[in-house]
């Protein structure tokens, strides 16, 4: 070791180097044990004085971290984490719009059904239980019936009439119906 | 220059990383030992934590001085060592930044045994037994830079001498220094 490299390794423990003297002094202490620890012993004169604790056994992890070090990746400038931004197609875009309004008005469909005090889906099987009664259903033959002159249309809104009626106990969908308008030709 | 350092592991350098490991591993022991009480286990937990630091390193922008930096790092491997230790299997590795909230501050105060507290005491009057006993460019150089903080180019200023005689004397005092501390710790050459 001569005096001008143990000068440099005191600049080093200061943070005075820079340029060729600070890759000087990186490759020697790359290549020389003696400087290795010459380097720790000023910075530990260095730590005591700034009243910082030390370990006052010799310990060199280098070895032992660089060994491990060697698998890992060498950094470089383009390595720096960056935002990568993933450009996805237009196509891609429309239909994911596309879904999420589908999606939405699936739930609100959803929600819908399971808010009517008709929905007793967990009644089922009590309705299952109940004896079938043989009692004729009855249309309603007063009030808001409607009137048509033609029986064969009458008996089709009947039938709709009781198909309707039969589906809305067991899916939720609403008790009540309503016939705007009939043609025979629809 | 910590920073340039830094800058040049950032850039591929890992000698460079080798510096800062030398540079800071006795204090980052020496702290780690506070927690986990055991020399040969604090070795193993230093060494994870420069292992930290080095992955980490890509994301530091120099906000904080290195060393708080990796001081940060250390206490939080010390404690998510010790976490796992008390929680054994260790079958999910606790978040660093997570551990902190296990132990309380009161815990941060650093392990000294007698032996190692009178070894301290040792060294600091060696040192300023050496320091007194410099010439005097010499002892003001050093006072400057490890008392008052200054920078070369500020203790030039002070001294009214060129930088790189203020660099020579504090490399002298340095030395003179070291050469009492290694009669002491016997660790000649």
């Amino acid at each position: 070791m001569t005096v001008n490299q143990n000068e440099l390794l005191s600049a080093l423990v200061d943070g005075e180097l820079q340029g060729k003297e600070l890759d000087d002094v990186l490759q020697l202490l790359n290549t020389n044990e003696q400087a290795r620890r010459q380097l720790q012993r000023y910075q530990r004169t260095s730590d005591v004085l700034h009243d910082h604790g030390v370990s006052h056994h010799h310990i060199d992890l280098s070895d032992r971290i660089s060994a491990t070090l060697d698998d890992e990746v060498e950094f470089t400038t383009s390595s720096k984490n960056t935002a990568q931004i993933i450009a996805f197609p237009r196509q891609f875009w429309k239909q994911a719009a596309s879904l999420a309004v589908a999606a939405s008005i699936g739930a609100l469909a959803v929600i819908g059904v399971m808010t009517q005090p008709q929905n007793q889906l967990v009644q089922v099987p009590q309705v299952a239980s109940v004896e079938i009664e043989t009692t004729p259903m009855i249309v309603a033959t007063t009030g808001k019936r409607w009137t048509v002159e033609e029986q064969e249309v009458e008996e089709r809104l009947n039938s709709y009439l009781v198909d309707h009626n039969e589906y809305a106990g067991a899916s939720g969908v609403f008790s009540y119906a309503r016939v705007v308008s009939y043609d025979m030709g629809q | 220059m910590d920073l340039e350092l830094v800058q040049r592991v950032q850039a591929g350098d890992k000698k460079a990383f080798d510096v800062l490991i030398l540079k800071y591993q006795q204090r980052i022991v020496h702290v780690i030992t506070g927690f986990v009480h055991d020399p040969v286990e604090a070795l193993d937990v230093a060494q994870e934590a420069f292992i930290k630091a080095y992955r980490a390193i890509p994301n530091f922008r120099g906000d904080s001085a290195f060393y708080t930096w990796l001081y940060r790092i250390a206490i939080n491997t010390a404690k998510n060592h010790l976490t796992s230790r008390a929680r054994r299997p260790p079958a999910v590795d606790v978040d660093a930044m997570d551990a902190t909230n296990y132990y309380d501050a009161a815990e941060l105060k650093e392990f000294e045994t007698p032996e190692s507290s009178l070894m301290t005491d040792e060294l600091q009057k060696t040192i300023h037994q050496a320091i007194e006993g410099l010439p005097e460019d010499t002892a003001t150089a050093i006072k400057l830079r490890e008392l008052e903080g200054m920078s070369y180019e500020e203790i030039a200023q002070v001294m009214e001498c060129p930088i790189g005689t203020v660099r020579s004397r504090i490399f002298r005092a340095r030395d003179a220094i070291d050469k009492q501390i290694q009669e002491i710790m016997g660790e000649g050459e």
